[in-house]
């Protein structure tokens, strides 16, 4: 070691230089690579079974995400400009290049299958535009009758038309086809109200909020960060090499990652927030020391002072850093692969950070100079006293601490079974924000924003033609549609009844689904002589032997769906759908399978890192209470953490399942001070008291310091105008001043209760005391 | 006027013809080789003869982009009536649509065309109507039009190249709707030179990309007059493909007008 603190002295200029180079190389990386991820698909693992089959049925079906655009005139929709409106936006959404141009769907253009005086008639409701009274009572006429239509295409009230425009396949920029699209209606004026919703404007605007809001948040937290600094140092030069070490790691960071050609997912632009953070303590800790040192000794020389720093605090640098990396690093356990890239990069930031506080701030303060400090001022004999009576206070209770500590396990233990799993992207919103609103509307209107699709399959071909499962099916969608939440469902059935009703006009109004195979067999071959078969392509594949049932959703909450699921596998055991299998597909199915892997990744990752984090605690010390001591109050604080959010009705979301990987990665570093601190003095062999009131007073401090820059960093989180930052904010802050709490009183009263031997065993002074005996 | 025959598939395919005299025409093709017109060329291929009706089997395939199947077999017939074109087409399988049959007139006057169909098991004829020759076609990648149904006089031809593929001349020509706004942008066809028989087609969609390619993959002479065998269209933005077989050809089978009623669709075969 001594080496190296001799190279980085003798080199300042070109380990500064190295650094700054690395860091312009990462700068370019960034500038040149970096892109954001707005399609959610590619947040999800691509080869869970889930996913693949979800894939499969998706690509089999055609089915893929639209946007959703709804068009309402109080007067009603039955009169020329209204109906030109929803022609020309349906024909424009046609031209966008990220839109399949056959795939837009409005009144405009939507099939009527129709019974005729002769026969059987599938037509558009209108080509021209109709403008004569007469005709439009027609169209509206026309519209009541047909309910694949009604209620689905135009709302029942008459004042609502919808028109869905499905995406391409392949990477498409969701929020920049949100912009197009809001670019392309913004021209349209007139009594019309538009509103613009879909998952492809849920995934695009969510994804460009999240950064959109750090951005706005980062500067912020910097500004604090540099005010807490210059309070606590006093200095120009600290503050500034302490901040250069977090906003260079940052971009090491970001400039990896873009170097590796991985996007920006929305969870990575906490990064920054986590290095800004995470980053201070080394900081801090060098720093501290070196004033410290200056202060005591205001003659020592610049390289002196530097090399004491490096030497007296290397070790405990590389330990806390190594821990909180092993916390992030515990988040590749998640199957979710922008959870597993938060988790690498930011311990990959961690660690730059580290190298940047080992190299660049004694490089940098050599290059500068030592900060200027003026002579000790008695505040430290104060702070001496209340660190002394906080200690003494602690030692006296340390069984109500004990006990109070086991309640609060408790409590949180209650709270926690009421956390709840969120796959909801919509919940992430404000309430007032554009999106929600045009989704509320339209799910007032119409079936619902959100499409569950259920796979209803076969292994023999034609078997979807049999009518007792179609009846089955028809039944199935009956029961569904009377779940709440539930808007309407479609299906190939929807097909077979209309045509059925159509070509039996003259025997009455009788809904019902074909007796026979034949019969469906040859609505199908009509269908397809007379309308567009590519329609059908959507609800029956190839072979006769898979159909799709599309339900359309009012929510898109994970519960939602495994209702629906539930009641779909009640059903299909009481009915002929047994003798098949019922698989599901879609958006709404994903985000539900991806929220159950956040909180499985959350679970494991979470053990994994108190585990890993206990062993090494272990190793470090040569004592396994000294683990199980480190890793106490950091496993309360999850709870605490857990708890918190089961009472204040937090959802566990991408968002909130990292809080407690960085919670246990950073509270670790507290453990670590203390206990190391305690048992330097504990095996000096001074009263168990002495050592309390000394490590309190040493590292009581230091851990305070780093908890109130940490907490402060987080809290302004809570001025965030997007809701999971604000969470994330104050779950942070509260994991943080828990872990601190915890450590301070728990950890030193349970050290006072137990004495363990690890912190307390006189070794080298028993065995000098029996060597002077003997002599 | 539109005609949605599915027994000028073949006529379609084939854009074929040779006129009704064909010595004489020989001659003047000869005289008139050099300054040939792309509209001449597109004359000659849509006045071929195709003789006094016609009866045949047509199987399709439908073979979707996951490459799964679906076979039709038809028995199909055809026969021009004074101002009218009747087609009638009976589905021999798959079996649950067996006995399925569909009938079209074709006026010469202007009028829409008619259209039945028999369901089996329904029991009922019912007259259909489809408003567009755009669409496709029972779920094939032919529309009304690709089949044949599309007048000459609606496109702009023009002469592109004379081009030699494995040792023969075809005619390149390229046609340009005359109205905008039709599915088509363009069309280019390959017409074999002396035969008059278009043996590969391009669609070009409204972007002016290349949608689909027809390609004639066996063509032979069936009582004296040149019939296409085995075609197949392809959508290569779908990948989507129509592979077209056709048998028992018989040219003249001597059909009358009973043969083209509602009460025969019901008969069946």
């Amino acid at each position: 070691m001594n080496k190296f603190i001799e190279m980085i002295l003798k080199h300042s200029a070109l380990m500064v230089i190295i650094l700054l180079l690395i860091t312009g190389f990462f700068t370019y990386q960034i500038v040149d690579k970096a892109y954001l991820e707005t399609n959610l698909d590619e947040y999800m693992p691509q080869d869970h079974p889930a996913f693949v089959l979800s894939d499969k049925y998706e690509k089999l079906f055609n089915i893929s995400d639209a946007i959703v655009v709804a068009v309402e005139n109080n007067e009603g929709i039955y009169n020329y400009n209204t109906l030109n409106k929803i022609k020309i936006i349906t024909n424009e959404l046609a031209k966008l290049e990220q839109i399949k141009t056959d795939e837009v769907r409005s009144i405009a253009n939507a099939d009527n299958i129709v019974g005729s005086d002769f026969g059987l008639e599938i037509k558009k409701f209108f080509t021209k535009i109709p403008e004569s009274g007469t005709e439009l009572t027609t169209l509206k006429k026309d519209i009541e009758k047909n309910e694949m239509v009604y209620g689905r295409v135009v709302a029942k009230n008459h004042q609502v038309a919808l028109i869905s425009a499905e995406l391409v396949e392949g990477k498409i920029d969701r929020l920049e086809l949100y912009h197009h699209v809001q670019e392309l209606l913004k021209d349209i004026d007139g009594p019309e109200k538009i509103y613009i919703a879909g998952q492809p404007v849920v995934e695009g605007t969510l994804a460009s909020l999240m950064p959109a809001d750090m951005q706005k948040m980062v500067p912020l937290i910097i500004i604090l960060i540099v005010i807490l600094l210059l309070l606590i140092f006093r200095s120009i030069k600290s503050t500034f090499l302490t901040l250069a070490v977090v906003l260079f790691s940052t971009i090491w960071a970001f400039g990896l990652m873009s170097f590796l050609g991985i996007p920006i997912y929305a969870v990575s632009t906490m990064i920054p927030v986590m290095l800004i953070a995470l980053g201070v303590a080394d900081g801090i800790h060098l720093l501290s020391h070196l004033h410290e040192k200056i202060k005591n000794d205001l003659a020592i020389s610049k390289i002196a002072a530097i090399k004491d720093m490096l030497r007296e605090l290397w070790k405990p640098v590389v330990m806390t850093s190594v821990t909180t990396a092993v916390g992030f690093i515990s988040l590749l356990t998640s199957e979710v692969y922008p959870i597993k890239y938060f988790g690498l990069f930011t311990a990959f930031g961690v660690l730059s950070a580290m190298i940047f506080s080992l190299i660049f701030i004694p490089a940098g303060m050599n290059l500068l100079g030592l900060p200027g400090i003026k002579r000790k001022s008695n505040t430290k004999k104060q702070d001496s006293k209340l660190f002394f009576s906080f200690t003494d206070w602690v030692l006296k209770y340390k069984k109500l601490i004990i006990v109070g500590s086991i309640l609060l396990v408790i409590v949180g233990m209650i709270g926690m079974q009421r956390v709840w799993i969120s796959s909801s992207l919509l919940s992430k919103f404000e309430k007032d924000e554009e999106i929600i609103k045009a989704n509320n509307f339209i799910n007032e209107h119409f079936g619902g924003t959100t499409n569950l699709n259920i796979v209803i399959s076969s292994d023999e071909k034609d078997a979807l033609k049999n009518p007792i499962y179609l009846q089955d099916i028809w039944e199935l969608q009956t029961e569904l549609e009377k779940l709440d939440k539930v808007g309407d469902s479609f299906a190939l059935t929807d097909y077979l009844m209309r045509i059925d009703k159509v070509m039996n006009e003259d025997e009455g109004d009788i809904k019902k689904i074909p007796d026979s195979q034949e019969l469906v067999a040859q609505y199908l071959l009509l269908y397809s002589m007379s309308g567009d078969p590519e329609n059908l392509d959507k609800v029956i594949d190839y072979d006769y032997s898979k159909v799709n049932l599309r339900l359309n959703l009012k929510s898109d909450n994970a519960s939602l769906i495994k209702d629906v699921i539930n009641r779909v596998e009640n059903f299909k055991d009481k009915s002929s759908l047994n003798e098949l299998k019922i698989d599901y597909a879609g958006s709404a199915y994903t985000n539900m399978i991806f929220a159950d892997l956040i909180l499985e990744g959350q679970i494991k990752s979470l053990l994994l890192s108190l585990l890993i984090v206990t062993i090494l605690l272990t190793l470090l010390f040569k004592s396994l209470s000294a683990g199980l001591l480190g890793g106490i109050p950091i496993a309360i604080t999850a709870i605490v953490n857990f708890g918190v959010m089961g009472f204040l009705d937090v959802s566990l979301n991408t968002t909130t399942a990292l809080i407690s990987s960085i919670a246990v990665g950073m509270g670790i570093d507290y453990s670590i001070h203390l206990l190391s601190k305690y048992r330097s003095l504990g095996q000096t062999g001074v009263t168990p008291l002495t050592a309390a009131r000394k490590t309190m007073q040493h590292s009581g401090r230091a851990i305070a310091f780093n908890a109130i820059v940490v907490i402060a960093g987080f809290m302004v989180l809570i001025f965030s105008s997007f809701p999971p930052n604000r969470e994330l904010g104050y779950l942070v802050s509260l994991s943080m001043f828990s872990s601190f709490v915890l450590t301070l009183t728990l950890v030193v009263a349970l050290i006072d209760k137990y004495k363990p031997k690890f912190i307390f065993m006189k070794k080298n002074y028993k065995l000098k005391n029996k060597k002077s005996n003997l002599d | 006027m539109r005609k949605k025959s599915v027994l000028l598939i073949v006529v379609v395919f084939t854009f074929l013809m040779a006129s009704g005299f064909n010595g004489i025409v020989t001659s003047i093709v000869n005289a008139e080789e050099a300054k040939i017109s792309g509209k001449e060329i597109m004359e000659r291929v849509y006045n071929r003869d195709e003789g006094d009706g016609r009866a045949s089997t047509l199987k399709m395939v439908l073979i979707n982009k996951h490459g799964s199947q679906r076979v039709r077999k038809i028995r199909q017939f055809n026969k021009s009536f004074d101002n009218v074109e009747k087609k009638i087409m009976f589905f021999l399988s798959p079996q649950d649509v067996r006995g399925t049959s569909f009938m079209n007139w074709s006026y010469q006057d202007g009028r829409n065309d008619s259209q039945w169909i028999y369901l089996p098991a329904l029991r009922k004829v019912k007259r259909i109507s489809a408003e567009n020759k755009s669409d496709y076609f029972m779920g094939s990648d032919f529309t009304y039009d690709d089949m044949g149904d599309r007048k000459l006089e609606e496109d702009k031809h023009q002469l592109l190249r004379k081009e030699e593929i494995d040792g023969e001349i075809f005619y390149v020509v390229e046609s340009i709707p005359v109205k905008e706004d039709y599915i088509y942008s363009k069309t280019i066809s390959w017409v074999l030179k002396d035969k008059w028989i278009g043996l590969k087609k391009e669609f070009y969609d409204q972007q002016g990309n290349l949608l689909k390619e027809l390609k004639v993959n066996e063509y032979q002479e069936v009582d004296g007059i040149l019939t296409i065998i085995k075609s197949e269209m392809e959508n290569l933005q779908n990948s989507h493909r129509t592979q077209i077989i056709l048998s028992d050809i018989k040219y003249n089978p001597g059909l009358d007008a009973n043969k083209f009623t509602e009460r025969n669709m019901k008969l069946g075969l």
